[in-house]
Order: structure tokens, then sequence, then C-alpha cells
């Protein structure tokens, strides 16, 4: 077993522990430990595996990470037919996390199924034949020995472990206890999270082995969007003729939530687009999303700010981002989309719902209705919808504009890409494509995801959940037209809750550069006039850690598990880049001024807030009324839909509830056989081929 | 590529798929023909129509009316529309406005078809232009009200293989390892002299004589005495089917019964109770004590343990459908589509089915009990629990050839009411023995297919494809109340099953994800939040809810497994022509099936 004698030295970040350390041994962990400091967790494949005899495999901590309690001999439950696996229950300062007595991970990796960030956690029941189920919380501690611990996540997931046999029961007590008290303890600072540096990454010092093999499967085919480079080489990717990557906000001093650079048109100087600036909310200009080949351009832009009286130099520089020369500009804001509350209530309501018993069957039909959580994904669908088919079929531009573009904006840009673009569809291609519109766009994930600490202000709503429910629909409509698979998605959601990735932990890319280590970032910061503080002021200080970002799968997800995430049936091959389509219809002339603001599925004219006449046209329905085709055809303009655009059922039956994702913790009483999946099949190929080929090499000659 | 290359649209602007439809349901449309036709269908009429398309509006269009089918070519449109209608799916036919009646289109027909669609023509106003296609549609739709013969008396395909030979009930019976020295054979129904209801081969006790068959027939109703369905290989134990006692008002009892009841329970050497699951709600069972039936007491039956299932009965089930094509033909509503779908209670009724079949199936296999299902008659509700229990427990039920069997077996040759639940070439589309009993029980294969998608041969256009059969009257296969009755009309001599048409291109109905396992129950889940609905049948008329066909995925899927299937036998051919020379091999001890059983394990 190579390595073998390498990966006890794990031991050095679990305090000493080494596998045969008894229940009483609880871990004190050498307080910090630098990204620095020797010794990977697991290094080896066979870091939890080599424990013989039923001790304990060790504990892959994180740097840094404490182990407060443990509790040896727990069992946890499986999900089907009542199994039960036996191992160590742990409650560390960051997480809760089972290792299983008989280690299944490879690597030192924790299995992402047996583990939870603190944070992570909804609800705490413990429960015991002798008392009532009890709800931990710190301030309400147990006063029995609990038999039974039910962990219900934020992520839909319900995890039971419980203590069989005599003689655990203190441990049981001390570690429910523990896992109450550090999950009050370890609500997140969040955005301007000060010296709470506790949350390093996993392995972040520690460049595994599989970590090559996962940079060549996606990681760097991915593009975070952090350096110039990659704006420039997607840039090219889409054929964008006109436009430029301009580095106008490099320091971050134009829009401190937009990213350092901007697609722009290419006639515009920096010089004059420094003037729009202040004429947006959060000074968010319009700016290039994506490019149908053969149709129009998608920009994203904030509200126009109220009190903004652009002179007229500022107007020609208003006009020239807006309109340029590229024919009708139509304005599609987030009116009929779901507001920011109306999705984090549907959410809530949804995760009540999927709670085992939480309603009668005969009234489940109705009641999952009334979550409206439905609703709103078909909501997001149908715009998306429209967006896409305008962009397809006439030679305009949209804007989609919401009042801060940092949240439904990202989800509609995103999803309008995902139906127009086959590259999208792609694994890397998504992943970049979250990275860009979310990420790199500034969408507050620590607020929206309700990660930050009790008492900040409650703004959060998962619009990021929202997105990945709307990708699962197209998945389910459109199975072989993407490259990754629901297991994929299912990754992403869950890891949205999970502290270990910068992509999660921050609201923009500012902050993002701030709290790691980026080289790439400039040294010196810069303060505007009036605008932003450095809130971090870590320039001088410890060495912030660095946060790998979510699509470094290989940190949680064993090489079986990312296996699944690729779809065998997708479209085979690498995603090309569209082919330039042939110019479809143009929209209506009008000259180079005309602005047209979509809504409910038709276009009507428009005037920009600077305008001092009425429009330049009278009020006329540009798009044919909505007919018994629906609305997409209307806009679409023609019968059928250009190659490689995908237009999504919205209907009732059409819109499904994403089951594998939201009644993860309802007992399936489903038996009888797994059903292999065609990812599953796959991989099994992928053996056989490699035995196949064992088998040739060894072949005598 | 593939992906950039072809447009993607859930929602096709037009009904063009139904022209593939022609191809698909194996008729051979000869060149210089109009229309395609069938060996045996003759044209009757033509004429100008316009078809009224609840999706895309008037369609203008030539109808042709044979003797088995509607056919719709539309004249103008591009891509051009079709309608081929077998005229055995048409429940009822109505006139439309009057000579004297406004408006563009009002005049003409309304047809309700039994597959959850409704068609309606315009016709010209002038000249009673509708009488004479009104006289020939009802004629040949509803040929038992007219002296006519069923379209499958004169249907002169060929089929390469005879579906008539698929099952034949002593051979099923011998696959169960039956007679055995508890059960034996009984040709006592030969001439259907006990029990015109029943098939003539009949499974019973050993220690149960003929004579006794006899006396329990007399307080069984309609003589439908218990009978062995199904026998579980291990535990012995077994599936009894029977309809209710006649306990009546008076809670009479009949020894002969009681005995019978313990002969069956000691079949298996089993000392607990035999459990008895009669499929009706409780008060249902009650009110049947009125009519001279009832329920085993517990006074007379001390040996038995009685549940009841809580199903409905034929009249709810037949509301709840309509109600469910209310809602989906001709339009979906969007935003209140789930309360909708929760207050025709369909989904509800499939879930109390499913329950109870679980139930039967479960208290067989690991509770190694034998049981005995009854509901009034014990052909409706029975022949759902049984077949279903069966399906859970009999692998072999889930192949192609086994469904078939299964088919043929409890609801064919049991005796559930075709006819009279279908209503075959009946005019009388109000008649209220008509209930779509054997739809629901498809639509719970369907669910289970679902919940295990590789536990199946056959694939959803095989579950379609008979119901569609069910109603064309093309195949003799679902003609008829019962097997006497079918003797009596010659069906298998004079009528093509409709197994020779799926056996003939199994391909088609086969589907690809399935996995040969070994013998093993299935208990699909039975909650409301796992079932669904069956979208691509009840709502397959839609054209903007209709799923992405052919799915690639399958495709692709199928691709795999013959890849799978190549890379095994090479590796088979490498072990044996290397096995001697290597030796100390970790590789060469696992044998390359071996080893995909271990991958398996994984998902």
């Amino acid at each position: 077993m190579p390595g073998h004698g390498c990966q006890g030295r794990a031991g050095c970040r679990s305090g000493g522990r080494d596998a045969g350390a008894g229940p009483g041994a609880r871990g004190s962990f050498p307080g910090r430990s630098g990204p620095g400091a020797p010794g990977p967790p697991g290094q080896s494949p066979c870091a939890m595996s080599g424990a013989p005899g039923g001790r304990r495999p060790t504990f892959p901590g994180l740097p840094g990470e404490r182990v407060l309690e443990e509790a040896a001999g727990a069992r946890q439950r499986c999900g089907n037919g009542g199994g039960s696996i036996p191992g160590t229950l742990l409650c560390t300062d960051r997480r809760l996390a089972f290792l299983p007595g008989q280690a299944l991970g490879s690597r030192g990796l924790l299995h992402s199924q047996d583990e939870v960030a603190l944070p992570c956690i909804h609800k705490l029941v413990a429960a015991s034949s002798f008392s009532k189920p009890k709800v931990l919380t710190a301030a309400s501690t147990l006063k029995f020995i609990p038999e039974e611990l039910a962990v219900f996540c934020r992520d839909f997931r319900l995890l039971r472990f419980y203590f069989p046999e005599n003689g655990l029961a203190p441990q049981a007590f001390r570690v429910a206890n523990a896992i109450a008290q550090a999950r009050e303890a370890a609500a997140w600072l969040g955005d301007a999270a000060e010296g709470h540096d506790g949350w390093a990454s996993p392995g972040e010092t520690t460049p595994e082995e599989d970590e090559d093999e996962d940079e060549e499967e996606g990681s760097s085919t991915v593009l975070l969007f952090e350096s110039l480079r990659d704006w420039e080489k997607e840039l090219q990717r889409l054929g964008a003729a006109g436009w430029r990557v301009s580095a106008v906000n490099e320091r971050f001093d134009m829009a401190p939530s937009l990213p350092q650079y901007l697609w722009v048109p290419s006639g515009l100087l920096d010089h004059d687009l420094k003037r729009t600036f202040a004429h947006f909310q959060e000074r968010r200009v319009p700016r290039l999303c994506w490019r149908h080949p053969g149709g129009g351009d998608l920009l994203r832009a904030a509200s126009f700010h109220p009190a903004s009286e652009p002179g007229s130099e500022d107007v020609r520089c208003l006009e020239a981002l807006l309109l340029g020369d590229r024919g009708p500009c139509v304005l599609a804001d987030t009116a009929e989309l779901p507001t920011l509350a109306d999705i984090q209530l549907a959410h809530l309501r949804l995760r009540a719902l999927c709670l085992p018993g939480a309603v009668a069957e005969e009234k489940w039909l109705s009641a999952l209705e009334g979550t409206r959580w439905l609703d709103h994904v078909r909501s997001c669908l149908r715009k998306a919808v429209e967006v896409a088919s305008l962009l397809a079929g006439k030679r305009c531009s949209v804007v989609l504009q919401e009042p801060s573009d940092r949240d439904l904006n990202c989800l509609l840009a995103s999803l309008v890409q995902l139906l127009g673009d086959p590259h999208a569809r792609s694994l890397p291609g998504f992943q970049s494509l979250v990275q860009r519109e979310w990420v790199a766009a500034g969408h507050p994930f620590p607020r929206r995801l309700g990660l930050l600490c009790r008492d900040s202000p409650r703004e959060e709503a998962p619009v990021f959940l929202l997105f990945l429910d709307c990708t699962w629909q197209l998945l389910w409509q459109f199975p072989a037209d993407f490259g990754f698979t629901e297991a994929f998605l299912l990754a992403l959601h869950d890891s949205s809750f999970s502290p270990y990735f910068s992509t999660f932990r921050f609201s923009c890319q500012r902050q993002r550069g701030q709290r790691s280590s980026t080289p790439r970032l400039p040294s010196q910061t810069y303060r505007p006039m009036g605008g932003w503080q450095d809130p971090g002021g870590h320039r001088g200080g410890p060495h912030p850690c660095t946060f790998p970002p979510v699509w470094a799968w290989g940190r949680r997800y064993t090489r079986q598990q990312r296996e699944q995430f690729r779809n065998p049936a997708g479209p085979p091959g690498p995603a090309e880049s569209l082919t330039p389509g042939t110019p479809a219809d143009p929209c209506p002339r009008g000259g180079a001024r005309l602005v047209l603001t979509l809504a409910k599925g038709s276009l009507c004219p428009h005037a920009l807030p600077w305008w001092s006449r009425p429009p330049p046209r009278p009020p006329v329905r540009v798009s044919p009324p909505p007919d018994s085709q629906g609305t997409q055809g209307g806009l679409l303009g023609t019968r059928q839909p250009p190659p490689g655009l995908l237009l999504p059922c919205t209907a009732g039956p059409c819109v499904r509830l994403w089951h594998r994702c939201y009644l993860r913790g309802l007992p399936q009483e489903q038996r009888g056989r797994l059903a292999p999946s065609l990812a599953g099949l796959a991989e099994e190929l992928q053996l056989l081929q490699d035995r196949l080929r064992a088998w040739n090499l060894r072949r005598p000659h | 590529m593939a992906s950039s290359s072809t447009p993607k649209y859930n929602s096709n602007s037009l009904e063009n798929s139904s022209s593939k439809q022609t191809l698909k349901d194996g008729t051979n449309w000869e060149q210089n023909e109009e229309i395609p036709r069938l060996p045996g269908e003759t044209r009757v009429t033509d004429k100008d129509v316009i078809y009224m398309c609840p999706f895309n509006g008037p369609v203008k269009g030539r109808v042709y009316i044979t003797n088995y089918r509607l056919y719709l070519r539309s004249v103008e449109n591009d891509p051009v529309v079709i309608l081929n209608v077998p005229l055995g799916v048409i429940s009822r036919i109505e006139k439309m406005g009057g000579a004297s009646s406004r408006g563009e289109n009002s005049y003409g027909l309304d047809i309700t078809c039994k597959d959850m669609r409704n068609l309606r023509f315009a016709l010209k106003q002038e000249g009673h232009s509708r009488r004479d296609i009104f006289e020939v549609l009802t004629k040949y739709a509803f040929p038992q009200s007219h002296n006519l013969l069923f379209f499958a008396f004169v249907n002169e395909e060929k089929f390469s293989e005879n579906g008539w030979m698929v099952y034949n009930p002593m051979s099923e019976y011998r696959r169960q390892g039956l007679p055995n020295e508890r059960w034996r054979v009984t040709f006592i129904n030969e001439h259907y002299g006990l029990c015109d209801t029943y098939p003539s081969l009949l499974v019973v006790p050993y220690n149960a004589t003929d004579d006794d068959l006899k006396k329990v027939a007399a307080f069984r109703s309609r003589n439908r005495i218990p009978v062995l369905s199904w026998i579980h290989p291990e535990t012995q134990a077994v599936i009894m089917r029977c309809s209710q006692p006649l306990v009546g008002m008076s809670g009479k009892r009949n020894k002969d019964d009681e005995r019978y009841l313990d002969v069956i329970r000691e079949a298996n050497g089993q000392i607990s109770k035999l459990t008895i699951y009669d499929a009706r709600p409780n008060v249902n069972a009650v009110a049947n004590k009125a009519t001279g039936g009832g329920y085993e007491g517990e006074d007379a039956y001390p040996n038995a343990e009685l549940f009841f299932l809580d199903i409905h009965n034929i009249h709810v089930m037949r509301e709840s459908l309509k109600k469910l094509k209310d809602i989906v033909f001709p339009n979906v509503e969007e935003s209140h589509w789930l309360s909708s779908l929760e207050s025709t209670h369909w989904l509800e009724h499939i879930k109390l089915v499913l329950t109870g079949a679980i139930q039967v199936a479960e208290k067989v296999s690991s509770g190694r009990s034998s049981v005995l299902v009854h509901c009034s008659d014990g052909w409706d509700r029975t022949a759902q629990l049984t077949s279903l229990a069966m399906l859970m427990l009999d692998s072999y039920y889930r192949t192609i050839e086994g469904f078939e069997v299964l088919v043929q077996k409890e609801w064919i040759s049991f005796g559930h009411k075709f006819a009279s639940r279908i209503g075959h070439g009946d005019k009388n589309h109000a008649d209220t023995d008509r209930s779509p009993i054997f739809l629901q029980f498809i639509d719970c294969v369907w669910q289970m297919s679902k919940q295990f998608p590789t536990a199946f041969e056959f694939n959803e256009q095989f579950l379609i494809t008979i119901l569609d059969h069910l109603y064309s009257c093309r195949f003799g296969t679902f003609l008829y109340n019962s097997e006497f009755l079918r003797e009596k009309e010659k069906v298998t001599e004079k009528t093509l099953s409709l197994w020779s048409l799926i056996n003939s291109e199994k391909s088609k109905y086969t589907n690809p994800f399935y996995s040969k396992e070994l013998n093993r129950a299935l208990y699909p889940v039975a909650s409301m939040r796992h079932l669904e609905l069956w979208v691509n049948y009840y709502i397959r008329w839609n054209p903007r809810i209709r799923q992405q066909q052919p799915n690639p995925v399958e495709q692709r899927y199928m691709e795999l497994l013959a890849l799978r299937d190549d890379y095994i036998r090479r590796l088979e051919e490498l072990q044996i022509t290397n096995n001697s020379k290597i030796s100390n091999s970790s590789a060469s001890s696992t044998s390359p099936s071996q080893m995909v059983s271990q991958v398996q394990t994984h998902f």
C-alpha cells in the first residue's frame, strides 16, 4: 500500500489521535494550523480504509478544524429499507461528520453524504424511547440520553443516527449537546467576516494525487473569469465582433460589485464608458453577456439611477453603450418574475412540505401547488424562452434590467444561455456560465443562501437554487442535450451550503479577491471618494486562506461520484460553438434609436428616461398577438426554432417537482432493486475497458 | 453536433407525429392508395370536412371512413395534418348545430372517444351533407348495435407469430410447479357448467373434491369459487381469487365454504390464519349484504383474518376518469394544474389499488401466508389486485410474454367483463357498466415501470399499444366478457390476437433498460409524492405537452449496452485463452460477469 506510512501523518491534524484512539480520547487539536502546515490529511488513497479490526479510520480534518466531541459506535441509518452503517459520529467546530467504520472513502476524503456543515443544519432532533422527541438548540439542551438523532438539513437531506449499544450513553449525550452548541457558535459572519478565518478549505495545501486528473477533467477548462485572459477567450468563442474587454473596473473603483473586466462596445472608449456608471444603480452598467451567432446580443444592467440627469455628453455615451448601432434594443425587466420575498417564502414552504408527514397524502398535490415554487420555476422558464426566442429570431439586442442586477438577472442571463448556447450545456461550459453570470457578476450568495449570522438583516432568497431547479427542468425535458447530469446538479445544490468554497462565500469578485490570496489582484487598494471602504484590512496581516472554487470536485466527491456528473447520453464530442446562422428577420425597423420593452410576451415602444420627447414612433404592437401557438411562436417569428435552441414546455404537467433533491429526506419504502443509471453504465464500461487493457498488457507475447 | 443541427422543441406546433403513427400501427400502405388500409379493410365513404383541431384551429381536409377507421388528411396544411382513428375508440357521435344554425363551422359532428379525446368536424350546411357520414360512422363504430361483425372478424392480416399460442393455462400452471401434492388441476368447469365466467381449467386444493367445489359454488356470487392464481415457489403460500360469499342480511353460513377455506389454509402447512383481502371499502361490503352478498364474518371463519382495502367501485372510477379528461383535453391548466389533478382523485385511486396489491404481495412473500382476494363479483378489483401482486412477486410476468400471459390469465380467462366495461361496438355510451378498470391496472403497471426502470422487459409503447387495441376491435383479444362466450364466438379461430402484432415486432416494445435479474419481489412506493400522471398517455393528443421523441437517451443506452456485451465477450475470450498461462493473478480470479455485478452494486 503505497503511501500508507505517510498518511498516518494525517494524525498531526487531528491532534495526534491515531486510528486506535479510544472513545475517551477526545480531540484537542492544536488550535490553528496555518495553510503552510505540513502533513496533508489523506494524501494516500488508503487514508480511510487502512484501519483494520474495526478501529476507526483517521478523521481527515480541515486545517484548523477542531473535533469537539465524538461518539464511536454510532450507526447511521441508510435511506432505503432500514439498514445501517456503524461508525463514529463527530462534531467539530465546523461540521458534523460521520466516519463509517468500514471506510468507503478512497482518499482521505469525507464522503459528501456523510457530513453536514454546521450552518447547513436546519433542525436537530433527539429522541429516546423514554422521552418525547426534542428539538435541540444552544439554549435548550438535552436532558435525557438520546437513542436517536435526526439532523434535518437545509439542503433537504435528513441524516439519522442512532446509538445502539449500552455504554454509549455519555458519548451520545455529549455529542448531541455539542452539535447544538457548535451550530450556534458557527453561525457565519459572512461577507464582512473579519477575523473569522476558521473556515479554511479542506486540503488546501495538499495537492492531492487525483487533483491533476480533476484539473484535466474540469477545473482547468472552467473559466473563472478572474483574469483578463478568460474574458478575452470567451469573447472570442462568442465571436462577438464589435465588442471588447474593458479593464476600466480593474481596481473595482468604477463599480465595486462588478467584475474587473467588462464586455463593452468596441467603439466606446473607457473614457466615455466612465461617464455611464453613475447613471445606474450600484453603478452596474449595461454590458454584454452573450451573443447569439445568428441573432442579437444579450446584455444585463441595473435600473437607471433615479436621481441621474445625464448631460448631453453622458447621453451620447449611454446610448452608445445601450443601443450602439445594433438595431432595436429590447428592455426586459423582471416584473413578471417572482420577487426575492416570493422565492424565499416558496422555498421555506417547500422545505416544510418535504418533511416526513408534513401533509396528508390526499392533499399533497394541492399543498405542493400552494408553495408556489413550481409557479416561480415556470415564470422564470417562460421569460427565458421569450428572451431566447427574441435573440434567435430577430436581429435586436435584449437588455435584462433588474433594479440591482444581482439576483434575477443572474438567473435569467444564465437560463437564456442554457436555452440558446449548446456550449453552456456542457459540463465545463455550465461551470463557466455560473462563474461568469453569478460569481463574477456579484450575486450575494451568503446573504441569499442565509449563511450569515442570525442578527444580520434577513435577505435570504435562494435565487441560485431556483436557477438549479430551472436547469433541472431543462435537463428533464431535454435529456440528451446536456453534458452533465442530475447528480451534478445535486452536488452543486448541496455544495452551495458548504463553507469550503470561495464560490459561495463571497458576494462579489472584490471580496473574493481580498479574502483569498489571488496573486493576480493588485496589491494596493484604491479608495474612491465616498465610495466603498476596504473592510478587510488584511493585506498586512496574516496571510488569508485560499478557498478553492466549488468546481474542484475532487475535494469532496470520489472519482465514482464524479463519473456520474457526466451525461454519457449528452451531446457527443466536445460542445462546439454555435455556427453562425443566417441573419434572421430583422426587428421592425425604426432607426437605431428604437427602444422596446418586453412585457407579457409582446413588445411595446418605450422611451429611455432621459428622452424628453415621447417615443419616436406611435405605440404599436410589434409582435403578433399571442395566438394559440403561445407566445414563443409569436416572438420567434417563425415556427421552426433555430438549431440548438431549446424551447421547454411550461404547461402544468411539464414543470415538475425535483424529487431526487427535495424528497431525499422522506423514508422510501421502495424495495426491490436499484435503478442503474446511464452514467452508471458508462462507468462500468470504463472499468471493463481498463480490465481489457490490463489483460492485453499481461498477455504473454 | 446533433444538438446544434436539429431543432429541439417540447412544444410541437402541429400534430405531425400522427403521420408517423400510420407507420407505427403496422398498416401496409400500398402505392396508389389514398389512405392506409389493412387487409380486409374496405372503404365506405369519404367527404370534404373541416377538422376543428382544438390546438391549431380549423383544418380543411378530407375524411375517409372504412369499416375499421376514420382517416383524415388535411389539404392545405404543411406539414400535412393526419388523423387516424380506429372506429372502435368512438364512444359517442353527436350532431352539432342545425341546418339553420349560424356561425362559421357550427354545423357538423362531435365525436367523443374512449381514448381521452374528442373530435369535431364541421361540414357544409347545405343538403344534409352530414347525414350520410353520420349514418356510416354510427353503423361501423357500433357494429353490435347494427348486427354487424367486429372488424376483428374480417381482418385478414398475417403475422409471423401466433399470439393465441402465448397463453396455455396448463403450461402456465406447470411453470408455477403445479399440480403438486397439495394442489390439483380440475376439469370440473370444462363446459362452463360450474361457473360460466371462469376458465375451463382451475387449480384447487388437492383435498377438495369436485363435489365440495359444487357446494362451495352455491355460496359464492355467480359461482365464482376460490381458486388458485399463483403459488410462491418457496413459501408455498398462494394467492386465491373468488367472489363475495352470499351471506345476505340474515348472515347465512355455509359449512362447505368454511371448510374449503380451511383446506386452503392448510394446503401450505400453515398454522396461522388465512388472510382474506376484501378489496371494497368496509361500508360497501356491509351494504352488499342487502343484495345477498357480504363478507366472511369472524364467527363463521375463525381461522381467517379479514382486511378491507378501500378500493372504490366501477362507478367511482368512471367518474374520476371523466374528471381527468376534463382537465387534460383539450386544454391543460397552467397554474392550478396540481390542485385540479388532485380533485379528480385519479392518482388517489391508483394509490389505493397499488397499496392493496403491495399488501397482498407482502403477505404471501414475507408473511408466508396464503391470501384470498375478492371484491363483489371478483372480476374487477380482484383482477387488479391479483395481477399486480403477481407482477410484484414474479419476474416472469415482467417480460413481454409473461405480461401477455398475465393479462390473458387473470383478466381475460377469469372473466373481466371487457365487453361491458369498454362497450365494444355498442352505441349505448351512457351504459353504467362501463368503467376504466383495465386502464387503471395498466396505469398501475406504468407507475411500477417508472419506479423500477430496469425491471420490465416492455416499454411504455407496449402499454400504450395494449390500451389502443383495448378499444380498436382489430383483434379478438379483448372482445366479449368471458372465455365461455369467446369459445362460442370462435374468437381464436376467426380473429387475430393482439399478441401476434406485438410478438412479431418485439424490438419495438422492448425496454432497452431492462436488465434480467434474479427473481426478486418489487414493492413500489405507493405514495402520492411518488405517483405521477401518465402524461404520455393521458395528454398525448396535446402537441404542446409531448415529450421529446424519439428518446435519444434510450438509443445511447442501447449502444452502451451493446458495447458492454462486446467488452464482456472479449474479456471472456481473453480469460479462456490466458487462464492456463496466468497464475497467481488477482484479476484472473474474478470473472468478468462477477466483476460486472460488483460494479453494479455501486449504483
